[in-house]
């Protein structure tokens, strides 16, 4: 039961990751966030060439990403074995990711995007989720 | 017969549908997930445009943001507008590469730390070898402090440079060498070694950066800005009309200057 409810609030830690990516996407698409703004940050961050990877926007494979860990963790929270086995690596690969990606803000871009910070956030909650899931017992 | 079949039909089906259920449940969830996320995706990249100054792809024609102007957001042929007419009237005079009458006058509010300024500077130059004298381009002060620590220091620094009729060239260094200084903790000792290099006095530069007048025009430019509702930069006007930020690619600014150039041929 315990572990039900850890892969429930992955699925629900996993559409807030998933609203600020499609919001993140959206601003990437209309241009707003390479714009510059009084809000420091987001448009370093955004205007960068770490946002783009292979011509697609990084938060649309941010979004992709947490639209399939919303699927994985909600499969898993009933019962289906294969998804909750998914899942752990490909919450582990975003995990390292957003490390990377925190590295670049503070490293490399010298500025910081709250939503980039927030995605990184729920990535982390996300690992802490699965990772307890797996070690708890299932009923 | 009737007591006979309600005793056996629950046990029989219910048990299967709520397998069914819980089976088919989390797939009906993802679907709606999946409807509701590309449906606001498509919602918000309708709305933020339109709720912004930035008007969307779907309309490639440049709007007003000025309360002066007549044409309404949607019209395909809005009328052109001087933008003297606009908002407040900014720093006097302002720096114009090209003749004040060109028939096309573009107005740029930049600021010299913004990274997509820095990007748009050499489409613009481009559009400068282009069109020679028939675009007038304004360049507008618009440092967005504090988001950027020396986008101030940069306005100064041209600016002051401008006060000794060097405005362009210390505008163009500044942007084309934008990383190198936009990373140091000091940027005073890089450009006045760019006043250096360009031929200012460097005694006036300094007494000028300091000064009233640079911090006056630089003030005034940004009170031009917000009047007429900039929000970010770099925000670019053709005459009078606010040039859709996705459209300050080389490709769809020609065409918008050329239009402006071919209705001012048709009007004479």
């Amino acid at each position: 039961m315990k572990r039900t409810w850890l892969y429930a609030a992955a699925a629900l830690l996993a559409l807030l990751g998933l609203a600020d990516a499609i919001y993140l996407t959206v601003e990437h698409v209309t241009g707003q966030s390479v714009r510059c703004t009084i809000v420091a940050g987001c448009s370093e961050v955004l205007s960068s060439s770490y946002a783009v990877v292979a011509g697609i926007p990084l938060a649309m494979v941010g979004a992709a990403a947490y639209f399939s860990v919303f699927d994985l963790a909600l499969l898993a929270a009933f019962g289906y074995r294969v998804a909750a086995t998914l899942l752990t690596p490909l919450v582990i690969a975003m995990f390292l990711v957003s490390l990377w990606l925190i590295y670049l803000q503070a490293f490399v871009i010298h500025a910081f995007c709250q939503f980039c910070l927030f995605s990184a956030a729920i990535t982390f909650a996300l690992f802490v989720c699965v990772l307890v899931a797996r070690r708890v017992k299932s009923v | 017969m009737v007591a006979i079949s309600s005793a056996h039909w629950p046990p029989l089906w219910q048990p299967r549908f709520e397998t069914l259920m819980k089976r088919i449940l989390p797939f009906i969830i993802i679907l709606a997930v999946l409807a509701i996320a590309l449906g606001s995706a498509w919602y918000l990249t309708r709305s933020i445009p339109s709720s912004n100054t930035v008007v969307g792809s779907q309309q490639p024609v440049p709007r007003s943001t000025s309360s002066a102007s007549p044409s309404s957001p949607g019209s395909q042929t809005p009328a052109p507008q001087t933008v003297a007419n606009a908002g407040d009237p900014g720093a006097e005079p302002p720096h114009v590469l090209g003749p004040p009458t060109a028939p096309a006058q573009l107005e740029e509010f930049g600021d010299f730390e913004c990274p997509p300024c820095g990007m748009f500077h050499p489409i613009l130059e481009q559009m400068h070898q282009e069109f020679g004298d028939r675009l007038a381009i304004t360049f507008r002060e618009f440092p967005l402090v504090p988001a950027h620590q020396h986008a101030l220091a940069a306005a100064s620094a041209a600016e002051a440079a401008g006060l000794q009729g060097k405005f362009w060239e210390m505008h163009d260094l500044l942007y084309e060498r934008q990383k190198t200084w936009k990373t140091e903790f000091d940027v005073r000792p890089v450009f006045e070694g760019y006043a250096r290099e360009i031929g200012l006095d460097l005694e006036r530069y300094r007494r000028d950066m300091a000064g009233e007048v640079v911090a006056q025009r630089i003030m005034q430019d940004g009170k031009r800005g917000h009047s007429l509702d900039v929000k970010g930069t770099p925000t670019v006007f053709l005459n009078g009309l606010e040039v859709p930020f996705e459209s300050l690619a080389a490709e769809r600014l020609r065409v918008f200057i050329q239009r402006e150039i071919d209705r001012a041929g048709k009007q004479k």
